[in-house]
C-alpha cells in the first residue's frame, strides 16, 4: 500500500464520517462505491471491507449515544437479533450473485438515496431565495 | 403482540437483509422507518438505529471474512479517518446549511448510480 492510497482512504473516511453524522446517512452507501470508483476494489471485496469499517464505528456511536440514553432499547433489542439471521442471509445472496448483478441492485439503492437527499435539499433550501408565495402549509404532507 | 413489537421486527428485518446484500449499515432504511412508524425523533431514531446495526453488520461480517472479501488494512485507515469525521460533523454539524450538504450528496449519489449501473 502506498502513501497516496493511505491518504485516500483516511479522507474517505474523513468525507463519510462527517456526512454520517450530520446528515445520518453515509457510511457503506458511500464507502462501497467509492472503494470501487477509486481504489480498485471488486464490488463484494467492497462491501466486506465496508461492513468492517461500519462495525467499528457503530459499536463506538452505540457507547456514545447509549451513555446520552437516546436509543430506545425495547425497539433496538428487537429489530437488532430479527436483524441477525437475515443480515445473514443477505450476506449469503451477495456472496452467490455474479458482480455484475451486484453493483445494479447497489446502483438502485444510491438511486433512491439521490431522490430523498435531493428532495431534502429542495424542501430545505432558503425561502428567501424563491420569490413565490409561501405554500409551506398545503405542501407539507405530500 | 404489540404492535411497536411487530413493526420493530418487521424493521429490523428487512434492513437486516439490506446490510447483509449491500454491505451496509441499514440506517438509510431504518432512521425513516422509525421516524414514520415508530413516531421516534430523528436523535432517537438515528441512535436506535445504530445501536440494531452493530449485531447485523456483525453478522454479515462473519460471513464476509469467511469468503477473504474483507480488507483489514483498508478498513482500519479508513475507521480513523471516519472516526475523526463524525467527531468534528458532530461538533460543526450547526456550521454548514443542511440543503447545500444534502443537495451535494445527492449528486454524488446520482453519479455513483449511474456509474456502478454501466
Amino acid at each position: 500500500m502506498d502513501i497516496s492510497m493511505i491518504v485516500g482512504l483516511i479522507l474517505l473516511g474523513l468525507i463519510a464520517g462527517t456526512l454520517a453524522s450530520t446528515l445520518g446517512v453515509g457510511g457503506g452507501i458511500i464507502f462501497v462505491p467509492m472503494l470501487v470508483a477509486f481504489f480498485g476494489f471488486s464490488q463484494i471485496e467492497a462491501q466486506g471491507t465496508s461492513l468492517a469499517i461500519i462495525l467499528p464505528t457503530a459499536l463506538l456511536s452505540t457507547v456514545v449515544h447509549a451513555r446520552a440514553k437516546r436509543i430506545h432499547w425495547g425497539v433496538a433489542t428487537v429489530a437488532g437479533i430479527i436483524g441477525v439471521p437475515l443480515a445473514l442471509l443477505g450476506a449469503k445472496v451477495a456472496l452467490s450473485l455474479d458482480q455484475e448483478t451486484l453493483s445494479k441492485v447497489f446502483s438502485v439503492l444510491l438511486t433512491v438515496v439521490a431522490v430523498r437527499m435531493g428532495y431534502r435539499a429542495w424542501t430545505l433550501r432558503p425561502a428567501a431565495s424563491s420569490p413565490s408565495i409561501d405554500r409551506s402549509g398545503d405542501s407539507a404532507g405530500s | 403482540m404489540e404492535s411497536w413489537f411487530t413493526k420493530s421486527a418487521v424493521i429490523g428485518a428487512a434492513a437486516g437483509f439490506l446490510a447483509g446484500l449491500l454491505g451496509i449499515g441499514g440506517g438509510v432504511l431504518k432512521v425513516p422507518s422509525f421516524v414514520l412508524f415508530l413516531k421516534m425523533d430523528h436523535y432517537r431514531a438515528a441512535a436506535t438505529s445504530v445501536s440494531t446495526i452493530v449485531l447485523s453488520v456483525g453478522a454479515a461480517l462473519i460471513l464476509f471474512n469467511g469468503d477473504g472479501n474483507v480488507d483489514w488494512l483498508s478498513a482500519g485507515i479508513v475507521f480513523i479517518g471516519a472516526a475523526t469525521g463524525a467527531w468534528f460533523g458532530a461538533k460543526h454539524m450547526d456550521r454548514v446549511p443542511e440543503h447545500l450538504l444534502a443537495g451535494t450528496f445527492a449528486v454524488v449519489m446520482a453519479i455513483a448510480a449511474i456509474r456502478m449501473w454501466f
